[in-house]
């Protein structure tokens, strides 16, 4: 029970970042992004190939980081990873979603998105094969924290949470405090009117990919840090993540970050109760039933 | 679904000209014939190959005089890997044609719709090479194959059998099982439970994964709380390597038995050799006799190439016991009837007959006696159970800093006698 509450909260962080990048852009651009999950896959991997690359120049930076299985090289990897992950993100929007934006409609938009999480999850199994990969082969052993009942959590996992709610910290922060996000959250509302207070549209768009492929980025490196990473980590973690923005109320920040631990904690939960077969549909039920209470989700405004 | 057109229409085609060449090829000798109908996939690369050993097998069976004094006429139709299509064929074969003996199919999805909706209500004997699925095992328990069934794959049991066959001889008191969820793994799944329970060895937990999950940490904790001796794997290497991987960090045995999916690079590499020093896996094997070897032999100055493919050495045993089994059944048989004759080509006290032209005279004219035969083939000496199913040889095998190494050898004899221990 505690095992399974301590489990899902470690998922939900992961779910969380992916989560709030999504949330945005949907709530910016308004259309369901289907791509953004693969937004993790370039994060992974482009740590990936910065971790190598920092290793090599600098074997010191490849020792662990005390009884994690991280390594210096990992961490400044990470900080590379979210840069190449905010700019791809940048460049798809230019080359792919706004194109479409001038001329087609949302649905359009929604369609072309199934096509790019499709072309970037095929280009990584490309270059980088179709098997699993990790950041270190090695197997960090958990630690138990009370035998009964019984709790065993990983170093990394603690790690990852506090990580994950750093950076939520500094989003709120810039989100609230500073004008850029000011300037964001009045695109959001209402596009034109910023434009004609002086916002210049076209920045505040790249900022949101940005930010939202920073915080995915950081959510794939986590993810492969616990998990494993392969090209169809995008495909496995999409759903949770669109559950977890739905749960929250498109829009809100804070909703998309308790979605994500909703949806974690009643996977793991779900376990208790169902057969093992059956937990991947927990978060859909939590969905369904929540949308018939509060068809805007949690935290969502009501659109117009 | 338009954009299938096209496809269809060329696989018909390439059927019709395939059931043409079998015309072509059975117009020579004997002035009277017997025909067998077959629904296998030639539409698919590896299918192929599958139909074309049975014509071989039928083109032997000619060479040494026929069935019944007849020549054998193979009508061959593709299945496209469908059930609607495999039915069709199947139906047309057996309405329009009045084949008495069907050799199909392939996949157990295929041949499970030909045995309840044609086989048995037409009474049509079924001999498929390929098909693995336990759930024609459980028809023939629940006799709604009414014995018209019989394969030359074995099931899923073999691997299930030999994996409780390690862990007895490793001592291991109490096992979890992780299986993918799937027809496959609830398949092998349950089977090890059953032959573990029957060795007194207790199953702690047995949790299914679903692919493509995020994170496997729930399940592997469920199956952490028994605190088992060892841990039975039936996964593919991708979430196989991520269960293990939790698994092992969460203090979990390194006892370990591996079903041949995990026989993988990725998976020895990401998991790590220093945690797989106590991990056993097993596989089915093919036979090491004489017999085997000598198919080989055939197969390759036929076809100029090693019988690689899945399903070859199958294929032609399948053929050749039914070609048999219609001999012995005489003139006009019934597919019960033919069916009934199987016991007769298969039994461990018969002559023994080799599988080639020679063998073939040599059977027809023993059971023309009134004999019984051993029919020693690809496959081994081949022999059925109740419910239509072979068994195989088995091999178990551990990880090594290259590869895999076999680590023994466990003939069809001593799988058949574990099986029937736990049956």
């Amino acid at each position: 029970m505690i095992q399974s509450l301590a489990d899902g909260i470690l998922v939900g962080a992961i779910v969380s970042l992916g989560a709030i990048g999504l949330t945005m852009v949907m709530h910016m651009l308004r259309f369901a992004n289907f791509s953004h999950a693969e937004l993790l896959s370039i994060g992974a991997y482009s740590a990936l190939v910065f971790d190598a690359l920092f290793s090599g120049i600098l074997p010191i930076l490849a020792n662990k980081i005390g009884p994690l299985s991280m390594t210096w090289a990992l961490i400044l990897s990470m900080f590379c990873a979210m840069g190449a992950t905010g700019l791809s993100a940048v460049l798809i929007d230019r080359f792919v979603f706004k194109r479409i934006r001038d001329k087609g409609d949302e649905l359009s938009m929604v369609f072309a998105s199934f096509g790019v999480a499709l072309i970037i999850r095929n280009v990584l199994g490309l270059i980088f094969g179709l098997k699993s990969q990790l950041y270190s082969n090695d197997i960090v052993f958990a630690v138990m924290v009370s035998s009964d009942p019984l709790l065993l959590i990983k170093p990394d996992q603690v790690f990852v949470l506090l990580a994950a709610l750093l950076i939520m910290l500094v989003l709120q922060f810039v989100l609230s405090r500073t004008t850029l996000g000011y300037a964001l959250r009045a695109v959001a509302e209402n596009p034109s009117l910023a434009e004609v207070s002086g916002i210049r549209l076209s920045w505040v768009i790249a900022l949101v990919w940005i930010i939202g492929g920073m915080l995915a980025a950081a959510a794939g490196v986590f993810y492969g840090l616990n998990n494993h990473i392969n090209p169809v980590i995008g495909r496995d973690l999409v759903l949770p993540i669109f559950a977890a923005t739905i749960v929250g109320g498109i829009g809100s920040v804070f909703g998309a970050v308790l979605g994500g631990f909703i949806v974690g904690i009643s996977a793991n939960m779900a376990l208790l109760i169902l057969p093992s077969g059956y937990s991947p549909a927990v978060p859909f039920m939590i969905i369904l039933v929540l949308l018939l209470v509060r068809p805007n989700g949690l935290f969502g405004e009501t659109q117009t | 679904m338009t954009f299938n057109k096209p496809i269809q229409k060329g696989a018909i085609t390439a059927g019709v000209l395939l059931c043409l060449s079998s015309f072509a090829t059975a117009s020579a000798a004997a002035d009277c014939s017997v025909k067998v109908g077959a629904v296998l996939p030639t539409s698919v690369d590896w299918g192929r190959p599958i139909a074309a050993v049975a014509q071989y097998a039928v083109d032997l069976a000619n060479e040494a005089g026929g069935v019944t004094g007849c020549d054998v006429e193979l009508i061959l139709r593709d299945s496209q890997v469908d059930p609607k299509i495999g039915v069709d064929a199947a139906k047309a074969l057996v309405d329009l044609d009045g084949v008495p003996l069907l050799l199909g199919a392939v996949s157990s999805g295929v041949s499970m719709p030909i045995l309840t909706s044609v086989a048995v209500p037409s009474d049509v004997m079924m001999m498929s090479c390929c098909s693995s699925s336990t759930a024609f095992t459980e028809l023939a328990k629940e006799g709604k194959s009414k014995g018209l069934f019989y394969r030359t794959f074995a099931t899923s049991g073999v691997q299930a059998a030999v994996g409780a066959m390690v862990a007895r001889d490793k001592g291991y008191k109490s096992v979890a099982i992780l299986y993918k969820n799937d027809d496959w793994g609830q398949d092998i799944s349950n089977l090890i439970a059953g032959d573990l329970e029957a060795l007194g060895i207790t199953v702690t937990a047995s949790v299914a994964l679903n692919d493509a999950q995020p994170s496997y940490r729930a399940e592997v904790t469920q199956a952490l709380k028994g605190k088992p001796d060892a841990l039975y794997l039936a996964l593919y290497p991708t979430e196989g390597s991520a269960a293990v991987r939790e698994w092992i960090s969460l203090g979990g045995t390194q006892n370990m038995i591996l079903a041949n999916s995990l026989k993988s690079d990725e998976f020895r590499d990401n998991v790590g050799m220093q945690y797989l020093g106590n991990t056993t896996g097993t596989d089915t094997a093919s036979p090491r006799t004489e017999s085997a070897s000598a198919f080989v032999d055939l197969y390759k100055a036929k076809f100029d190439s090693e019988p690689n493919g899945p399903g070859l050495s199958n294929s032609f045993d399948a053929t050749m016991i039914a070609l048999l089994a219609m001999h012995a059944a005489g003139k006009d048989a019934s597919g019960s009837q033919i069916a009934a004759q199987v016991a007769v080509v298969t039994d461990p006290e018969g002559t023994p007959v080799s599988a080639d032209a020679a063998g073939f005279a040599k059977a027809t004219e023993i059971l023309s006696g009134g004999g019984t035969v051993m029919y020693q083939g690809a496959t081994g000496n081949v022999r059925f159970d109740g419910s239509g199913n072979v068994s195989a040889p088995a091999v178990t095998w551990t990880f090594t800093e290259s590869g895999t190494q076999e680590a023994s050898y466990i003939t069809l004899e001593e799988v058949d006698e574990f099986m029937a221990l736990v049956d």
